[in-house]
């Protein structure tokens, strides 16, 4: 192969390793919401880690978070919550979701996204995330609508009285390009 | 009149004893009785698949049970209530997984399974309902745990850990529905200490208030007993409401000691005719902040303030 067929050869690559572009989560706040016929809580997480692969123009994301990472302000009902969620079992949370890579300009998207959770996978369809770009970054807000029986798990209960079915898991993520 | 007094007490006691068994029973026959796990067992047509083997490993104590479907490709698993991994296996079909289902003893669980033809894989879960998604990740690009710096040991469960949670969380249960009942007599306690101490008051009320007092000490004795004996889990530190509720268990703990202590002091003055007096004195001040505390503890773990 001459020198010349050679250059050619990678000047016709470098654009298709250039469509090939990654995401990187750069910081996040995740909050579920409990409510409780005697009081409302929330647990909140930083400590969320994530990324996306893209490719051909589809983009490939997954968020994980420690279940252990979220913290209710109570290290008794946070130790209650790993053990009803299995959290000891099934450390990890983990959401799997694909977009397009336009989906990055848009103002909202809807995500389909599988979640695994407790040892369960549960799946939701077009959940509305806020896009806003700032900078080089993209920050995405949204709630995604879990509800406990989703995954199969017991509601936990405070004087007998059961919290209810919904626990809505509010996002707040800041994605960089890399 | 006296003898009157004692039929409706013991009336009220055998009452109380009957509540504190069906509040208690629930929580004690769950942990020793069995429950069901039945389901089908298919192929990708929905066809039955008979001769499959479903073992249930528990996750708790590692025990395995397997039955065989029949040729309706049903399968019925008698087991006691827990947490359990299923496997299904066949000949000719690859091995499908359910990593976790919670078997109780009031509901049946029914777990179906579906196999795919091919060899089977062990130990690996099998894809449930991951095609299902029309955008699901695909394989060839998607990002995995390892790629977001997740080490084995922060991904692995730890079964172990988790069957302390489940007691402690069994224990605890146990604590707050003791707790519960133990403000009963409690509160008759105190509403009946006012005809227990005056000048005109009848042997029958103050036997009435010793009674309650002792229920109360008693089944104040069994709600700590859950509290104390239930696991520690290393590296916790105790933070917000919970603190107050242990705090508040360092004032009620030893006035539930001290209060019936005074309290007898202060019966045998009485029914010796005299006036109390000396330390006995302390004893309705000495309830009075024992009783709440002991509300403030409970109060402080229910209610968002």
């Amino acid at each position: 192969m001459s020198k010349k067929m050679l250059i050619v050869f990678l000047l016709m690559t470098i654009p298709t390793f250039a469509a090939d572009s990654q995401w990187v989560l750069k910081q996040s706040t995740l909050t579920y919401h409990v409510s409780h016929p005697l009081h409302e809580s929330e647990g909140v997480s930083h400590a969320a880690r994530g990324k996306g692969v893209c490719h051909d123009g589809q983009c490939d994301f997954l968020i994980a978070v420690a279940v252990k990472s979220f913290d209710s302000g109570d290290s008794s009902r946070d130790l209650h919550m790993v053990q009803v969620t299995r959290g000891a079992e099934f450390p990890i949370v983990t959401v799997r979701t694909r977009l397009p890579e336009s989906a990055a300009s848009s103002e909202t998207i809807n995500a389909d996204l599988e979640i695994q959770f407790a040892g369960r996978t549960a799946q939701y369809k077009k959940v509305p995330f806020k896009v806003e770009k700032q900078g080089g970054e993209t920050h995405i807000t949204g709630t995604i609508p879990a509800t406990l029986s989703d995954f199969k798990i017991d509601p936990p209960s405070l004087l007998t009285m059961p919290v209810k079915n919904d626990i809505p898991v509010r996002v707040d993520m800041t994605w960089r390009p890399q | 009149m006296l003898k009157n007094g004692q039929c409706n007490l013991n009336a009220f006691l055998r009452f109380l004893a009957i509540c504190l068994l069906l509040q208690v029973a629930p929580s004690v026959v769950a942990q020793t009785t069995t429950g069901v796990v039945r389901g089908t067992i298919s192929d990708e047509s929905g066809q039955p698949v008979a001769n499959a083997s479903v073992t249930a490993t528990s996750i708790d104590s590692g025990q395995k049970q397997t039955a065989n479907t029949g040729t309706d490709g049903t399968y019925k698993l008698d087991l006691p209530a827990g947490n359990y991994r299923l496997t299904f296996e066949a000949t000719g079909f690859k091995t499908f997984e359910i990593s976790s289902a919670t078997v109780s003893a009031t509901v049946p669980e029914v777990l179906d399974g579906k196999l795919e033809k091919g060899e089977p894989v062990n130990g690996k879960p099998a894809a449930t309902q991951q095609d299902n998604l029309p955008n699901a990740p695909s394989s060839s690009t998607a990002p995995s745990l390892s790629d977001l710096g997740l080490t084995p040991e922060q991904t692995q469960g730890n079964p172990r850990e988790q069957a302390l949670l489940d007691k402690r969380t069994h224990m605890l249960k146990i604590h707050q529905r003791m707790g519960l009942i133990t403000t009963i007599p409690l509160i008759a306690t105190v509403v009946t200490s006012l005809n227990a101490g005056g000048k005109n008051t009848s042997t029958a009320s103050r036997d009435l208030h010793t009674a309650l007092g002792g229920l109360t000490g008693d089944l104040y004795c069994i709600t700590a007993y859950y509290a104390i004996r239930a696991p520690r889990v290393p590296g916790t530190e105790t933070r917000g409401p919970i603190r107050f509720h242990k705090i508040m268990a360092w004032i009620h703990g030893p006035g539930m000691i001290a209060t019936p202590i005074l309290g007898i002091m202060a019966f045998d003055q009485r029914n010796k005719g005299e006036k109390v007096h000396g330390i006995a004195q302390a004893h309705g001040p000495v309830a009075i902040v024992t009783a709440g505390a002991f509300v403030a503890a409970l109060l402080s773990v229910s209610v968002k303030f």
